[in-house]
């Protein structure tokens, strides 16, 4: 008898195949970039409007404890004056780039956004969020694998 | 939705449940952070958690039930939504503890008055604006790219995915709510609701009803079901 | 910490509201049919690309406020006036069904996206 479910995850993998010309030579010359090619790759990757896709199934989600603390420590940055939403949207929906805005998950980037303007706006310095990285990931081995309690 | 193969690559596959969370270190490695350095106290923090508590659709639900009993409460909701809101208990300058409206949110609601031959849908192209002050917080649907890129083009096609189909002298207006606006929809009230309370039809002024996905019934007080895609750790509370 | 814009002029008055008589005469009335420009989106926009050299109709004139692409680096010195706009689904979409012509799209942007037609 067909296992069904591994029909399904085949459909769903060939469907994520996409056909790619090997472009040989990374960082072009410039006369190989026309107009087109430059709006492309300079675009602001969260201008999504009218690009095709496909039908999917519309899901609802749980929120990760992670997911909610994120979105308001957002806020409070802002609140506290950090900065101000439209600055946080630029940071996290354009500047992160292509790759980042497809790749990573919603809250992954509002997260990345977070650390990334500390360390831009000086707030705390790179070694200083390494070293409270590991800190956290060192805790949570001891915790038996838990960030949360 | 899990399987067991770990070189597998699509996004199906279910995490090794034995690792730890990129996401959860890094969130509480910037929340210590920002404590530490005194760019917010813990205490900011959970008054945030808060007044997010006090958020979701039943607001915006007694707005259009209210605006369907009352002609002059649906003409204030068209001529100033933000005090339309302070009849429902939203105030979008001062309900929230930074006492300039959420930072994401702004203070300029927008009622967008369905008619019989005018059909309002909500999108955030650009990112996922939604107007969480009186609706709560954004489905995640909403959120996808692909909701985002499709609605503004093929409205009829994601329409009829969400189980509406409107007949083609309706016209179809999409909100492309980017910028400060935040739109709500106030649909045209159903059939078989005469004599009811404010109670009762703001029952059945779901939060899809108000995003424009879907249309009150007589018969329907909650969104029609969909699939919950569960999280590893949920937030509870 | 240098604070952003909000914390002191938006507190009790909210925003949009703070930028209120800032952006000076309004180019644009409600009827006006315009042209979105296609202006360089390098860095930032939140003037989509898919409405860019379409025409449209003014519909409201909806609040004053800095523009997207400078509050994104919290500079608010310039307000301009932000207007919604009406288009028609089938002047946006050349493969936009004609049996649904009536449908159309609202959207908001502000002044300097705009050129009268």
């Amino acid at each position: 008898m067909a296992n069904r479910e591994n029909i399904m995850r085949h459909l769903n993998i060939v469907g994520q195949l996409q056909p790619a010309l090997h472009q040989p030579q990374h960082a072009p010359y410039p006369d190989q970039i026309d107009n087109a090619h430059w709006r492309a790759y300079t675009r602001a990757s969260h201008d999504v409007g009218g690009e095709a896709d496909v039908p999917i199934t519309w899901e609802e989600k749980e929120e990760e404890i992670w997911e909610h603390n994120t979105f308001v420590t957002c806020e409070v940055l802002a609140w506290r004056g950090m900065w101000n939403a439209e600055e946080r949207r630029r940071r996290q929906n354009v500047d992160v780039g292509q790759t980042i805005y497809l790749g990573l998950p919603y809250y992954g980037r509002w997260l990345m956004t977070i650390a990334m303007g500390l360390v831009d706006k000086q707030h705390v310095k790179l070694t200083e969020l390494i070293d409270k990285i590991e800190e956290v990931k060192q805790r949570a081995k001891e915790n038996g694998g838990k960030v949360y309690d | 939705m899990s399987n067991s193969d770990n070189h597998d690559h699509d996004h199906t596959a279910a995490p090794m449940v034995e690792e730890i969370s990129d996401f959860e270190v890094l969130e509480v490695a910037v929340r210590e952070l920002c404590i530490e350095k005194g760019i917010f106290t813990q205490d900011d923090h959970n008054q945030w958690t808060e007044y997010m508590h006090t958020l979701g659709p039943l607001p915006a639900g007694r707005l259009v039930a209210k605006a369907w009993l009352d002609d002059d409460y649906k003409q204030l909701c068209i001529d100033d939504p933000v005090k339309a809101s302070l009849e429902v208990g939203v105030d979008w300058v001062n309900s929230m503890p930074s006492k300039f409206g959420t930072p994401s949110d702004y203070c300029n609601p927008r009622i967008l008055v369905d008619e019989p031959k005018v059909k309002h849908v909500v999108v955030c192209t650009l990112c996922s604006c939604y107007p969480r002050p009186i609706l709560g917080q954004s489905p995640e649907w909403y959120r996808t790219p692909n909701y985002r890129r499709r609605m503004v083009r093929w409205p009829r096609q994601v329409l009829s995915e969400f189980g509406l189909q409107l007949p083609e002298d309706v016209e179809i207006r999409v909100a492309d709510s980017n910028q400060k606006t935040r739109y709500v929809v106030m649909p045209t009230r159903p059939e078989g609701t005469d004599g009811w309370s404010e109670d009762q039809l703001a029952e059945i002024v779901t939060r899809d009803c108000l995003i424009g996905v879907a249309m009150p019934r007589a018969d329907r007080k909650v969104d029609d079901k969909r699939h919950v895609h569960k999280a590893i750790h949920p937030y509870g509370h | 910490m240098i604070k952003s814009h909000h914390v002191e002029k938006a507190t009790g008055v909210g925003d949009p509201q703070c930028f209120k008589g800032e952006a000076g005469a309004a180019k644009f009335k409600v009827g006006d049919r315009v042209r979105i420009r296609n202006l360089p989106d390098i860095f930032y926009t939140r003037s989509q690309m898919y409405l860019r050299e379409a025409e449209a109709v003014v519909v409201k004139l909806v609040y004053e406020s800095p523009p997207a692409e400078d509050e994104a680096w919290d500079n608010t010195d310039s307000p301009e006036w932000f207007y919604s706009l009406l288009f028609k689904q089938t002047d946006l979409w050349p493969d936009y069904p004609q049996k649904f012509s009536g449908d159309t799209l609202e959207t908001e942007l502000s002044e300097r996206w705009l050129e009268a037609v």
